[in-house]
């Protein structure tokens, strides 16, 4: 059995699928990073995910554009993020129960919404054909990470500039320390002359896009196919990837590609008839996340956003 | 606000939700009043109908009563999903691994045992946030999902049915199995005990010293501070109690309904019951009421499905729709506070008045 | 700014006051709490709106409608709670919020490099790279100054600003202010500290309840004159029945009791106090002097880092505030809302937060809630809490009846000290006078009261000593005579010891 481990089809066959794996993941958390970096913790990562998953299914079954549907699912991942930003902001209510119900509403929206297409296809179950593989040529061809990294496709790849796009963004440009401020000490950010509100609901706006894009892309990248609560939490997920890669792009992206892998290993361990209980290898990142916390609040560094799920009053005016 | 506004508001909301509901039965081609009578013939029409409303409740009452507990003293235990996985584990390995010849005196001590599992496993969570100062938030889920994967665990090794390859415990053995009442109908006495818990938990809530220190450290940590109440005592007791409650769930799905352990044995239950406490505003003789009638709206739709094939995913629609509708409650509020406008047209109408 | 008026709900805060400041000058606003000094501040830089009045820049009117109009218009503050983000580095605060050359790039090179110059212009030694949470006080508030000029800031507003510096540092501060000064800008420093304003100033405007009394030359004035200033008002002699009392025991002794926050930051020093039975001991002194401190370290709220205190003669070293209220003290808190009240509970819960757990209210850890509703009932009744009724949320009652009921809570206890932090703040005078008579019944029953107040009237007209604190410090106690003279109260709240005040009258 190990003979079929430890050689390098086995090992270029699962990398491959860990950053398969990751990439919807990544998307998710890299957006809920920005939301949380603004003091918005959103656990309706779900929703947003769920309805971005539904909608650009949908929109690529009625009308054959990928690029429709990912667009559709993109928009309807932002409606949700900005209601939540909306409930949160504007009427400063409780942020979890708001993400609780938000995922309750959209995962009985979407089975119903599924359920009324199923019943008008008359029989077949429906189906689209999935994103194409683009090889990059050359890169392709390097042992193990080749077919991993670079035999992919267009949102795989748009991923990879997106991680180097918000390092810019976060540590290089005035935007990414006012994001920053928003979420550490809004009082401060609004005597210095910035939009606090405006950059927060915008911070929820790109959460959604980036939740509804993750959707989108399990379903339309990798399933071809929608079936009920086809995310099968994989909001909390991307929540929990989060905190685990420290809120930094980069560690968020390992993080999901460690997530990827576990996922990864189990099904090949399955696979394989492997005789050990392979739930190891899932849970195995929710314990780590769960010290890194605990290192981080002995620390003392790099904890939460100091205003992190706490609504902004301003004094009267 | 006066009160006659505040009336036209909330009666524009549950006519939002009403229509809501009439709206997605129409998208799914069936008529209205047909549905409502399915509907209701779901759940009065039968006593399997009608005792599966209490079935269904049963776990919502007791996860409602441990989220509402924890919520109480401001915990914000978004944990109920795994402390109900502990407990059923917890359970039923005591069930299975006791010799048999202990013969149904192993039935409390898996109760307990239930208990107290669902309680220490909110302990690492509660004691995090009062010593270290970690947000519950993202904590209580991560302990979730850790406590699902024990369950996944457990029930493919030392836990899983002899001779089966199949994720699940053996059967319960029959003499420990919490006993039917109406035969035929699955109307078990978890239900009397889910009952008996929320009498319980609201008199220990409200009617004890301890329950009343909890309440007080809910509303105003500082106030009970400066006035000699102990906040991490409060804090660690309530979290420990309501993950008990929480554990009791899972006691009850595996002892009451499917006796057998197996994966996913509570359906998101515990994310639910965040809602039940939320529409019960925390009180557990309301959680009882909103269990039995979120139970309900399910059984009935259930009946839709069946007859008329409404899909009964619209019960999730709707229990997420009532929330933000509940949600919505500071608007007025809020845009009197933003746009003075409103408010001065008011006082003037007053004044005109 | 010419004739502002701001009146909050209940409260006008600021009462047409013009204010003038000239280029290149430190121009001081001296008052006391509440004379509205931050409130005037607040709506110059925009966080407020005035209600009336109007605010010229080099004789145009201007609209400062919020902190970056005030910011473009060259007006900067420092918040006395400094406005930074404690995560980020110093260059990053001092940027936040601009569009320096380059936006929305950073160019963390050449922005160190002209802040650096700001540095050494000016003599501010910060070291820009550094996170601001590892910074000292001192250094964050040179960074909150580099950020108002680093946005060419030419008025600056100061709140308070020394109230958090080690003397050593606000020699070095003024040392800074004056090269500020003599670079052309202009200084608005809210202080109270007499001495600290005699040396720096130019000129110095006082505020008394909103309105402003004068504006006069620091060279042709004094701390006596400006200490009348800013009392201003002659006391009328308390018209309270004083009962003579035995005033020989001591209840209750402070000492050497000192406190750092996390930190180190030393807000208490030293504090050796007594107060005998039968008295009221006054702690009179400006906002933010350590009077809160002082009150939680004696009732457990917080632990002191040095010193003891004695309750009897016995030491309550760890006691937790549960015992030392079953030992004797009974507190009303400054902060009614957050720490004295439950403000979603309802009546009858908050007036048993006390004695919930003991006979009758409760028996072997049951509660009776017919005992709690008769007592809160019989408490509402004996302190004229009025209240629709038992069940009533509190957040509903008035200040009044919220603080009253406070009162009846605390005066429950069996034991002799009350201690009463701004027992009168922001009541009307009915419900002020009421809280007066009970404190003084309860001194008239041979029992202490210490009473921290702001309100010098209130302390005159109460106590029978009165303890001076000034940072942190006890400034000294003296008897309440009646020819006490307010100036010599004021001298002290303004940070003179008791020996230097009575050498200057």
């Amino acid at each position: 059995m190990w003979n079929e481990i430890w050689n390098l089809a086995f090992f270029t066959a699962f990398f491959s699928a860990s950053v398969r794996l990751a990439v919807p993941l990544a998307y998710a958390a890299l957006g809920e990073m920005v939301s949380q970096k603004a003091g918005i913790l959103n656990i309706g990562l779900e929703a947003n995910m769920l309805s971005g998953a539904f909608m650009g299914f949908a929109v690529t079954y009625w009308t054959g554009s990928l690029l429709l549907g990912f667009l559709a699912g993109m928009t309807t991942g932002a409606c949700f993020s900005l209601l939540h930003a909306f409930f949160s902001i504007y009427l400063r209510q409780n942020q979890n129960v708001i993400g609780t119900a938000l995922n309750l509403f959209v995962l009985g929206l979407t089975s119903y919404l599924f359920q009324v297409i199923v019943n008008q296809a008359s029989g077949a179950y429906p189906q689209v054909d999935i994103l194409p593989t683009i090889p990059i040529p050359l890169l392709t061809n390097l042992p193990l990470v080749g077919d991993a990294l670079f035999n992919k496709d267009i949102i795989t790849y748009l991923l990879y500039i997106l991680i180097v796009a918000l390092v810019w963004f976060l540590n290089r440009t005035m935007w990414g320390l006012s994001l920053v401020s928003i979420g550490e000490n809004p009082r401060a950010a609004d005597t210095v002359g910035l939009p606090v509100f405006r950059i927060k609901y915008l911070a929820a706006l790109f959460n959604g896009l980036m939740g509804g894009l993750g959707g989108a892309y399990l379903v339309l990248g990798q399933l071809g196919v929608f079936s009920e609560n086809v995310t099968s939490g994989r909001g909390y997920i991307a929540l929990s990837l989060v905190v685990f890669g420290r809120r930094k792009p980069v560690g968020i992206c390992l993080a999901a590609l460690f997530m990827g892998a576990a996922n990864a290993l189990q099904f090949r361990m399955q696979a394989l008839g492997v005789d050990m209980p392979v739930q190891m290898f899932t849970g195995l990142p929710y314990v780590l996340t769960v010290i890194v916390l605990i290192i981080s609040a002995v620390k003392r560094t790099d904890a939460d956003p100091a205003a992190l799920g706490k609504p902004y009053v301003r004094t009267m005016r | 606000m006066d009160v006659k506004r505040k009336a036209i508001f909330t009666l524009a909301r549950v006519v939002a939700v009403l229509l809501l509901s009439t709206v997605l039965i129409l998208l799914s081609g069936a008529d209205p009043i047909r549905a409502l009578q399915a509907f209701l013939s779901g759940i009065f029409g039968s006593a399997h109908g009608f005792t599966e409303v209490f079935v269904r409740a049963t776990p919502l009452i007791f996860l409602g009563l441990g989220v509402a507990i924890t919520f109480r003293t401001g915990f914000f235990n978004l944990g109920a999903e795994g402390q109900l996985y502990m407990g059923a584990l917890a359970s039923t390995a005591v069930v299975l691994l006791l010799p048999a010849s202990w013969g149904s005196l192993r039935l409390p001590i898996a109760l307990v045992s239930a208990f107290l599992a669902g309680g220490i496993w909110v302990l690492f969570p509660a004691w995090m946030k009062s010593r270290l100062g970690i947000s519950e938030t993202v904590n209580t889920i991560m302990f979730n999902y850790i406590a699902i994967m024990l369950v996944g665990i457990c029930i493919r090794t030392f836990l899983q049915e002899p001779g089966s390859t199949l994720p699940q415990t053996a059967i319960i053995p029959e003499d420990c199995i919490l006993p039917l009442l109406l035969y035929p109908t699955r109307f078990h006495a978890g239900t009397i005990l889910s009952l008996v818990a929320a009498v319980l938990a609201w008199f220990f809530l409200c009617r004890t010293t301890t329950g009343f220190e909890m309440q007080m450290v809910g509303m105003n940590k500082r106030a009970a501070l400066c006035t000699g109440l102990s906040v991490p005592k409060s804090l660690l007791l309530s979290a420990v109690i309501g993950g008990g409650l929480a554990g009791l769930a899972g006691f009850n799905e595996v002892f009451g309904v499917q006796h057998r352990l197996l994966e996913g044995v509570s359906g998101g239950n515990g994310y639910t019951a965040i809602l039940v406490a939320l529409l019960a505003l925390n009180h557990p003789l309301r959680v009882v009421l909103m269990s039995v009638g979120l139970a309900a709206l399910q059984v009935g739709a259930a009946t839709m499905q069946r007859t008329l094939g409404i899909p009964n995913s619209i019960v999730s629609i709707i229990i997420g729709f009532i929330v933000l509708m509940i949600l919505c409650g500071s608007l007025p509020e809020i845009l009197e506070e933003n746009h003075p406008i409103l408010r001065k047209r008011k006082e003037n109408i007053r004044h005109v008045e | 700014m010419h004739g502002i008026v701001k009146d909050f709900p209940g409260l006008r805060a600021v009462d047409h006051v013009d204010l003038q400041v000239e280029e290149g000058e430190i121009h001081a606003l001296l008052g006391e709490n509440g004379a509205g000094k931050t409130t005037l501040m607040n709506i110059l830089y925009g966080l407020y709106r005035a209600d009336e009045g109007q605010i010229f820049w080099k004789d145009e009117p201007v609209d400062v409608s919020c902190p970056s109009e005030a910011i473009r218009l060259g007006i900067g503050m420092v918040h006395q709670h400094f406005m930074l983000v404690r995560k980020m580095t110093a260059l990053e605060n001092i940027l936040l919020g601009m569009r320096p050359e380059g936006y929305p790039i950073i160019r963390r090179q050449e922005q160190l490099q002209q802040a650096d110059i700001l540095c050494q212009k000016y003599g501010l030694k910060v070291n820009l790279r550094q996170r601001v949470d590892t910074l000292s006080v001192g250094e964050q508030q040179r960074v909150e100054i580099l950020k108002a000029l680093f946005r060419d800031a030419k008025v600056l507003v100061l709140d308070e600003p020394t109230s958090v510096l080690t003397p050593q540092e606000t020699q070095e501060f003024f040392q800074i202010l004056r090269v500020l000064r003599d670079e052309g800008h202009s200084i608005i420093l809210i202080a109270h500290n007499l001495s600290e304003i005699l040396s720096i100033s130019d000129r110095v405007s006082v505020l008394r309840d909103g309105k402003k009394v004068c504006t006069i030359k620091t060279s042709s004035t004094n701390e006596r004159e400006l200490s009348r200033y800013m009392i201003g008002r002659d006391f009328l002699a308390s018209n309270f029945y004083r009962e003579a009392t035995d005033q020989s025991r001591e209840i209750l002794r402070f000492q050497n009791i000192s406190l750092h926050n996390s930190e180190g930051v030393s807000l208490l020093r030293d504090v050796c106090l007594c107060v005998h039975s039968g008295e009221i001991l006054g702690i009179a002194g400006i906002d933010g002097n350590g009077q809160t401190e002082l009150a939680e370290v004696l009732m457990g709220i917080r632990r002191q880092s040095g010193g003891d205190i004695l309750l009897d003669g016995q030491s309550l070293g760890r006691w937790s505030v549960r015992r030392r209220w079953e030992a004797g003290l009974a507190y009303i808190p400054a902060d009614r809302h957050q720490d004295g009240l439950i403000m979603d509970a309802d009546v009858k819960d908050n007036t048993a937060l006390r004695t919930y757990y003991q006979p009758p209210l409760s028996r072997t850890h049951i509660l009776q809630p017919s005992q709690m509703r008769d007592q809160a009932a019989a408490l509402t009744e004996d302190y004229q809490v009025k209240t629709p009724s038992v069940a009533t949320q509190v957040r509903l009652l008035s200040g009044g009846n919220q603080q009253k009921l406070i009162l009846a809570r605390e005066l429950q206890s069996k034991g002799n000290l009350l201690v009463a932090c701004q027992p009168t703040r922001g009541l009307d005078i009915g419900a002020a006078e009421y809280l007066h008579t009970r404190l003084m019944d309860r001194r008239n029953q041979g029992r202490s009261v210490l009473l921290i107040s702001t309100d010098l009237g209130e302390i005159l007209a109460l106590s029978d000593r009165i303890a001076v604190i000034c940072s942190g410090k006890i400034m000294g106690v003296v008897p309440n005579t009646p020819d006490l003279s307010a100036e010599l109260l004021g001298l002290m709240m303004g940070g003179s010891t008791l020996e230097e005040a009575k050498g200057w009258m």
